[in-house]
Order: structure tokens, then sequence, then C-alpha cells
């Protein structure tokens, strides 16, 4: 059975690619087949994030329009098992592609893949509506901000009156620092405000930097990201854990002193 | 050297929040702050015919699921009234 997975924000900027490409590349880890797909016409960069720039030939436009199979635009990352691409044009835009021709794109991919994941450009235009319409289920990236979780809303309205059964919330770019001193919204605050279920918490980690540099995903390194994409993906999968415990990320004196504040 | 960082107590979290539960409930209700404005001038003509307060203490905001439980807007007003001033068949 395959899934078509659309990772949407609304706002840009806050991590929808960087979640694809980890998440993608940790299902594959886990043994999934999955295809990851840059629905971003005009604006590609999962490729870039990936790694995989160098090694485009055709794209999403061209799979749509007939000028090339399925097969020859699908990229395969040689580094992980059954990890592929199909990248997006970069000199076209939004409205090459229609809601439809979406469609049919992802359902061809069912039969060869366990996960099909979107990667959905920002905004709520014709690019989000290409995104989702051959998903059903979303996962809505947002940060711990009011224009992040304002635009967050919107496009859960907007997933709510479409055809996509099931929508998880991704908290990006935790800082526990900020939280722990009242100066930022927590998990649970964003979790209230937006009414929708937590499927993952990730800190804010200067890692993701280096990591995106270099086009290497880190899910399930040892870093406090990659650990938190690691556990979403087995969260997507089913398997019934927790979210990543972000105060573990703390050192053991800090840890110590709060102890005693509080006793 | 700005003293909003000197005094900065820490609850910037907080604030965030409140203010994020206004602007939802305004966006989904198509309701800006200046119609909540408008709303409240006519109550407060409306009202005066009837009590006598402080038209400073009215509060007139949107909520949601105050008024039943399925979480709908709601549009909650407080006037704090000193003394009723007329009877309705007066």
């Amino acid at each position: 059975m395959s899934e078509v997975i659309v990772i949407t924000s609304g706002k840009g900027g806050v991590g929808k690619t960087t979640t694809t490409a980890n998440i993608g590349t940790g299902l594959a880890l886990l043994g999934y087949r999955v295809c990851l797909i840059d629905t971003d016409i005009g604006l590609r960069n999962l490729d870039v994030v990936m790694g995989l720039e160098n090694r485009i030939i055709y794209n999403l436009v061209d799979v749509v329009e007939g000028n090339c199979r399925m097969k020859q635009a699908l990229i395969k990352d040689k580094r992980y098992p059954n990890l592929y691409l199909l990248p997006s044009a970069q000199t076209r835009d939004k409205t090459s592609v229609n809601p439809g021709q979406m469609q049919k794109l992802t359902d061809d991919l069912r039969d060869d893949f366990d996960y099909i994941l979107l990667d959905c450009p920002a905004g709520i235009e014709r690019g989000f509506q290409n995104a989702i319409a051959g998903a059903e289920r979303a996962i809505v990236v947002t940060t711990p901000e009011v224009s992040a979780i304002r635009d967050a809303d919107r496009i859960i309205g907007l997933l709510e009156s479409s055809q996509i059964t099931q929508i998880d919330l991704i908290v990006n770019r935790i800082r526990m620092d900020m939280v722990r001193r009242g100066d930022m919204m927590s998990v649970d605050d964003v979790a209230d405000i937006l009414a929708v279920p937590v499927i993952g918490a990730v800190p804010d980690d200067e890692t993701i930097v280096i990591s995106t540099n270099q086009g290497e995903p880190l899910v399930d390194t040892a870093c406090a990201a990659g650990e938190a994409f690691y556990t979403i993906c087995r969260r997507i999968i089913g398997e019934e854990i927790p979210l990543m415990d972000l105060e573990r990320q703390r050192g053991i004196l800090i840890r110590i002193s709060q102890f005693l504040k509080r006793a | 050297m700005r003293l909003f960082f000197l005094f900065h107590k820490g609850n910037s979290g907080e604030i965030a929040r409140n203010r994020l539960k206004i602007a939802l409930i305004s966006d989904e209700a198509q309701v800006t702050p200046g119609l909540l404005d408008m709303i409240r001038e006519d109550l407060i003509d409306v009202f005066s015919r009837y009590a006598d307060f402080d038209t400073g203490q009215v509060d007139l905001r949107l909520s949601r699921g105050a008024c039943s439980d399925d979480m709908l807007p709601a549009l909650c007003a407080r006037i704090p009234v000193r003394q009723f001033t007329r009877l309705r068949n007066e």
C-alpha cells in the first residue's frame, strides 16, 4: 500500500524542503521505497538540499508534457536503498502543470513506491493546489513564530476542505532555552492554537545548516535534529513512540542547577 | 541602548500566544479590529439609553467557543453597569 504525503506550510522559509529531504531519507533508511517530488516549479531546491543537483536531466514538467518517461526523470540516490527524486523545472512556472496532471502523476507512482513525498511551494495559490492534488495525507511544518503559525492555520483550513484525510503538524526550530525563559511558544502552545496532532518537534540545530551546505540529509545522525527527524519517520510509519525529548539535549550542569532551583 | 531589552521580563511567548489567538479568530470570522471598534461604538450608543456606565470600561472581544461547545467564534461584551437608568416600557 502506498501513501502520498504533501509537506506544506503556507509561509516560506520554515523548513519544508529540509523536512522533506530528511523524512524521505529516513523512510528509505527504514526500508521503504520512497519517491520525493519537488513541486516548486520555477524555484527548485530539493535537489540541492539532497545533493543531487548535478544529476538532473529531465524534470517534473517534462514528465507531465510527455517529453520523457517517468523512469528517465527519476534520479536514484545511490547513498540510500530505494530513494528517488523527481526534480522540479527551474525555467517554467506554476501554471505549466494543473492539479489533474499532478494527481495522475502521483497515482502513476503508487505501484512502485511505499511513500511519495511532495515538497510544496510556499503560498496558497496554484503551486499549493498542484502539490496537494494527489495527496491523501499532509504534514504541516511551522516554527513557533506568529507569522508561521498564522499561515499554518490558513493552510490547515484549506487542507480540511480538500480530499486530504490526515493532517499532522511538525513544529520546527524550537529553542528550549527561549521556551524555558518564556520568550518562545512551546510545542504544546502551538499544538493548542492549531488544534492538529503533533507528529514531530525539531530543535533549532546549526547542524542543519552544515548538512544543507553539504547536500547530505542528517536524519539518524548523532545530532538533535537528526534524532528528531528519525523519530518523526518512525511515527509516520505508525510506530507508537513519543516525540523526541527536547529537554534531553541539555547539559548535566544546567540540569542540576535547574533541579536545585526547583527544590 | 533600547530599554525594551533592559527591562524585558521574558514573557514574549505568552504575548505571541494571545495575539495569535485573537488574530486567528478575527481571520476566521472575517472581522477586522476596526469593525470590532465600530460595533463597540454602536453598542455603547444603544446601551447608554438604558444604563449609566463607564464607556472606557466596555470590553468587546471575539473568542472561540465562549457561548457553545462547537468552538464557533463568539462575540462577547462585558459592560460594567453603575445603574440602570430607564425601564424598557417607560
